[in-house]
């Protein structure tokens, strides 16, 4: 047993953090919420001459092969300095799947250009039945000739505005007993002529889309994975994807902590700095408790994930878990900061609305809840 | 990284679970199950013989001491695989905090008299801190120890000593400075239980267990059994406390099988709520888990769990009665059926761990002062 890093993961951490905060101050942060595009192609372009999108993808593709847990590692720096931009729906959500289920032809053409940070992705996965059960998946794919042809409305869909291609989840078959059955994975172009997008207004000031298929032609070429087996691929990207945004819940959770203990050591009232009252004392040690179990549970997920080893119940409990624990986290923090934490110019509020993306993503904690039951076998 | 157990610490596991196997017979679990209401009963102390002959007993303690030499985590793995079984009271105070503390700090001549003892499982201690006026405020304690030539002489009272009725050896904290600042007038010593002087009154608590008021009236203490120096007492106690406080949890994930088991059974798994219950619980016990190992595995690298250890066991006793709670309501009518009664289920486990969660989160260590322990060590937060 080991619950440490190690120490190329440790110099990975510290490089990265080192990175963010002179790269993606909370100024950067702020400004992207207001801008169009959402994030900076400069900072991104710096992220992958460090070989960050590569950093999991294998080296005969352009990546350093590094494991998902140093991927993890990296994603929680991304967490603390609230990083805007595709990495994750690139990174995670659609290279995972072409680096394990992609032809060879597939692979070399689209990994080496995620490597260098060349190409955007994004996922199509969730529509107005708001869920991620297959049963939720009503975007139907026709077959005509060489191609499918797309129809529906997919909604939730993150950066679809500047995403270079995207997966696009749909359901090739209607009748088939089970929902899980008659899937498809598409690799659509975002520029495909028949998809528009509508920017939704979200409480975390992320990008994210309602996006339009209307008569989307797709070559049958562009199939990842096979016709009407698509859902275990998104089962198991679901399961990095959900890791990732625990390792991102992670890094906000402890500087949402650093930050009260910061400010109870230092504001006065009643003539007492406030962190030596008990009630914000026992605020900020049940913030540590939280903290120390999101970093236990993510750190177990991803390290299982990373291992190859069966890890179901073991992501679906930290996902559970740090839904609800960065939430707690994030409201005693607000608590201790008293007024000055509702301001939009304080970092405070930022952390608190991005949590909620955060937990919403690839499942709530009810959600989550419910695959644990299932994998307890009731 | 790594949560995996090496190959040496699975086959010491096997080894454990088929001692186990063998020697844990209903009639010791009944006895456990009475806990501190008997003490120990006669299979408990056949079977804390048998440990003692496998080194089992106090595992950590160095080989020529009767141990095994054991690293932390493997004792750690021993007594979840105890507590799992049903096999082990939840505080065994001799091989927690007696040994390890007379390992740091007793004399030889007093190792010699006791550590082999406590190895074979021979001989059992309860802990004499608490007063009426020094629960939280432990170095509040007053109970008097007077120096004479070649004894000391105590006078005074105790409160909530538990196993003082059925232990061979009182661990008190004495008081035998009072012109110096509290925590710096305090000495430990091991007394006789059999000493003249000494007398109980029982106090019977919810959850079935026995504490007692100690009255100590004249009681002659020889001077050897002054552990360490003298009115260097609290702060043995504290640094024993940051080091061996763990919370194995063993038996509460054994219960939440149980609970599990009874759920598959009756059909109450179809019911979303009681899933939802039931994931929420596994989440905690796997992560308290994690938290257990932490501990141990700084033990094992000579850190001092200052704030790591009270979280542990702030964490673990809410889980214990987290559970408690939901198994009730997950059991409905018949959750307020005690052991025993007839129509209880689960042989009222979860009427019990609803009791004594209740306790565990008040006793050793309130969770309130866990939390000032977190707040001020591991947060550096100020002082009130």
């Amino acid at each position: 047993m080991d619950l440490s890093l190690s120490e190329e993961q440790e110099m990975l951490r510290d490089i990265a953090r080192d990175f963010l905060r002179r790269e993606c101050t909370k100024d950067m942060v702020r400004e992207m919420e207001e801008d169009e595009i959402g994030y900076s192609s400069d900072l991104w372009k710096k992220m992958a001459d460090l070989g960050w999108m590569g950093l999991a993808i294998p080296q005969e593709y352009g990546g350093m092969e590094s494991s998902f847990l140093d991927l993890a590692v990296l994603l929680e720096e991304f967490g603390r300095a609230l990083v805007p931009g595709p990495f994750i729906p690139t990174v995670v959500y659609c290279a995972v799947p072409i680096v394990k289920r992609g032809t060879k032809e597939q692979r070399e053409t689209y990994l080496p250009r995620i490597a260098a940070g060349e190409l955007v992705m994004t996922l199509a996965l969730t529509e107005s039945s708001a869920t991620f059960e297959p049963w939720g998946v009503n975007v139907k794919a026709v077959s005509d000739g060489e191609d499918y042809v797309i129809n529906g409305v997919k909604l939730f869909v993150p950066d679809a505005h500047v995403a270079d291609l995207m997966i696009c989840v749909a359901r090739t078959q209607e009748d088939s007993k089970d929902e899980k059955e008659g899937i498809t994975l598409f690799l659509v172009s975002g520029k495909a002529p028949g998809i528009s997008y509508t920017p939704l207004k979200t409480i975390a000031s992320d990008r994210q889309f309602e996006v339009v298929f209307e008569n989307v032609r797709v070559p049958k070429s562009n199939i990842l994975g096979e016709v009407d087996k698509g859902w275990p691929i998104i089962e198991e990207l679901m399961q990095y994807a959900a890791v990732a945004q625990c390792a991102l819940m992670l890094g906000g959770a402890r500087a949402v902590l650093e930050m009260t203990v910061d400010y109870a050591k230092e504001r006065v009232q009643f003539g007492r700095l406030i962190g030596s009252y008990q009630a914000i004392q026992h605020k900020c040690a049940n913030m540590l408790t939280d903290l120390e179990g999101i970093r236990f549970a993510t750190n177990m997920a991803a390290w299982k994930l990373s291992e190859g080893l069966p890890a179901k119940m073991e992501i679906s409990m930290a996902k559970a878990w740090c839904n609800e624990a960065y939430q707690r986290v994030c409201t005693e923090g607000h608590q201790v900061h008293g007024g000055v934490g509702l301001i939009s110019i304080h970092d405070m509020q930022l952390y608190f609305r991005r949590a909620k993306a955060a937990e919403l993503a690839m499942g709530d904690a009810d959600f989550h809840r419910e695959k644990v039951a299932q994998e307890l076998g009731l | 990284m790594d949560f995996n157990f090496t190959p040496e610490q699975e086959k010491f596991r096997q080894e454990v679970r088929e001692f186990l196997d063998r020697e844990v017979t209903e009639e010791l679990v009944q006895e456990a199950e009475k806990g501190t209401l008997i003490g120990s009963g006669p299979a408990i102390k056949a079977f804390n013989k048998k440990l003692g002959e496998k080194k089992w007993f106090c595992p950590v303690l160095p080989k020529e001491y009767g141990g095994m030499g054991a690293s932390h985590v493997e004792n750690l793995i021993l007594t979840d695989e105890l507590l799992y079984y049903r096999a082990l009271p939840l505080m065994n105070v001799a091989s927690q905090c007696v040994a390890p503390s007379l390992m740091m700090y007793g004399s030889e001549e007093l190792k010699q008299e006791f550590i082999p003892r406590i190895a074979r499982g021979e001989i059992e201690f309860a802990l004499g801190y608490t007063e009426p006026d020094a629960g939280s405020d432990l170095a509040n304690l007053s109970i008097k120890a007077e120096e004479k030539d070649d004894y000391f002489v105590i006078n005074g009272g105790k409160l909530f000593n538990t196993n003082c009725h059925y232990a061979d050896y009182h661990w008190l904290g004495a008081r035998t400075d009072f012109n110096v600042p509290k925590h710096k007038g305090i000495s430990l010593f091991i007394v006789d239980m059999k000493a003249p002087g000494i007398s109980l009154s029982p106090l019977y608590t919810m959850d079935y267990e026995r504490t007692n008021e100690v009255f100590y009236d004249e009681v002659k203490v020889p001077k050897k059994y002054l552990v360490g120096e003298k009115n260097k007492g609290f702060y043995y106690i504290v640094t024993a406390l940051a080091f061996e406080r763990n919370f194995p949890i063993g038996m509460m994930r054994r219960d939440f099988e149980d609970l599990v088991d009874y759920v598959k059974e009756t059909g109450k798994g179809k019911d979303p709520l009681v899933r939802q219950k039931l994931a929420q619980l596994k989440i905690e016990l796997e992560i308290a888990w994690i938290h257990t190992y932490r501990v141990a595995l700084m033990a094992e690298q000579r850190k001092v769990p200052e704030w790591e250890a009270p979280m542990v066991k702030m964490f673990a006793t809410e889980f214990m009665w987290h559970m408690g709670r939901a198994g009730l309501e997950i059991l409905g009518l018949y959750g307020q059926l005690v052991r025993g009664s007839k129509w209880a289920l689960l042989n009222g486990e979860f009427e019990f761990l609803y009791k004594h969660g209740r306790r565990r989160m008040i006793t050793a260590g309130s969770n309130e002062i866990c939390r000032n322990t977190i707040a001020l060590r591991g947060l550096n937060l100020p002082r009130g």
